[in-house]
């Protein structure tokens, strides 16, 4: 247990390891953190924290409102902890994790349009937030299938590889989706295809 | 345009992705510690109540057996007893097997009780009763405890995934 702890100390405390070694090693390290974390270990939930916390914050960004994201994250986490038990393959605590956040917004529209609907649209912010803010309203009118992997490349900064090993979607589906998706982007902004 | 700096950050930087990018950046997820609930503790204190308890309750019922079984022994046994083989000589029986030491049988006295000794046993006998009543109420207690959240703390709870 000592070795596989260590093993995923040194690959997740080092950002200088190279992307591929990382995208290689990623499930290694997830079902040794998922394993860690059934058997007790509180830590190795925390590191799983660490490392799908941007793919479920960019999730639901690309669904519900800004202000309601980071407790809706801290909920899925929560919600993960008590049902990790529930998970059938430990590899795939990415996909498992991104379907309960994708759940999760669906529920969170469910309810909110019996209440109030709520929007982006506070007063007091300056304009780089507010040029932030409209782009990420216009992604948010693409189709399902190109906003989520949007966000995840342009808002979270992860790359097309690592969108895939995280969502469990094909590397093929997610190199589409994003070129399909930063076409029809570019086309809302006014940006010229060639430049 | 080009593709591979939208997929994987290689090659040249596309000046459109990159503006779109620096754009985004605040809206980027901003490290937050996760607040995993504490309950574990609490789960062993549980558990600790309830062993102590049982143990308590276990203590109590074996003193009560001990008083009890002092208590039955009926004294006019003692009478039967003939004065002159309380001071008989050991009874020994010689065994067949000559590699092992000769048994010595000794014979038990029974003991009378005096009214007095009585009267004290039958109180220790209520102490005890007593005490395996609160031991008894303790354990519902805590029984109680461990049963687990109230019914509208469960209905309460977000249904998710």
């Amino acid at each position: 247990m000592y070795d596989f702890d260590a093993t995923a100390d040194v690959l997740l405390m080092r950002p200088q390891a190279t992307a591929a070694m990382q995208q290689t090693d990623e499930t290694a390290i997830e079902a040794v953190l998922v394993g860690a974390a059934l058997a007790g270990d509180r830590d190795g939930f925390g590191r799983l924290y660490n490392l799908y916390a941007p793919l479920v914050h960019g999730i639901l960004l690309a669904r519900v409102p800004r202000a309601e994201v980071d407790d809706l994250v801290q909920d899925i986490f929560l919600h993960a902890f008590k049902k990790l038990h529930t998970l059938r393959e430990a590899t795939a605590f990415g996909p498992w994790i991104a379907m309960i956040a994708r759940n999760r917004a669906v529920d969170f529209h469910r309810r909110s349009r019996a209440t109030v609907e709520i929007t982006d649209d506070v007063g007091g912010r300056n304009t780089s937030d507010s040029r932030a803010a409209e782009i990420l309203e216009m992604i948010r009118n693409l189709p399902e299938a190109y906003r989520e992997t949007l966000v995840l490349r342009l808002v979270e900064g992860m790359t097309g590889p690592e969108i895939a090993v995280r969502t469990g979607l094909t590397p093929a589906s997610v190199r589409v989706n994003l070129h399909r998706g930063m076409k029809l982007l570019r086309q809302k902004l006014g940006f010229s295809e060639g430049s | 345009m080009n593709d591979d700096y939208l997929w994987d950050k290689s090659g040249e930087p596309d000046p459109q992705i990159q503006e779109l990018e620096e754009i985004l950046a605040p809206l980027r997820y901003q490290p937050k510690p996760l607040q995993l609930p504490n309950d574990v503790r609490r789960k062993y204190f549980r558990l600790l109540a309830i062993a102590a308890t049982v143990l308590i309750a276990l203590l109590a019922a074996g003193v009560w057996l001990k008083v009890r079984k002092q208590h039955t022994i009926p004294p006019q046994e003692a009478k039967s007893v003939v004065p002159s083989e309380l001071h008989k000589e050991p009874e020994i029986v010689k065994n067949t097997d000559l590699s092992s030491k000769p048994i010595v049988r000794k014979r038990i006295r029974k003991k009378t009780f005096s009214q007095r000794e009585r009267q004290e046993a039958r109180e220790a006998k209520e102490q005890v009763l007593l005490a395996l009543r609160v031991a008894s109420e303790k354990l519902k207690l805590a029984q109680r405890r461990t049963q687990g959240p109230s019914l509208n703390q469960i209905k309460n709870q977000h249904k998710v995934g």
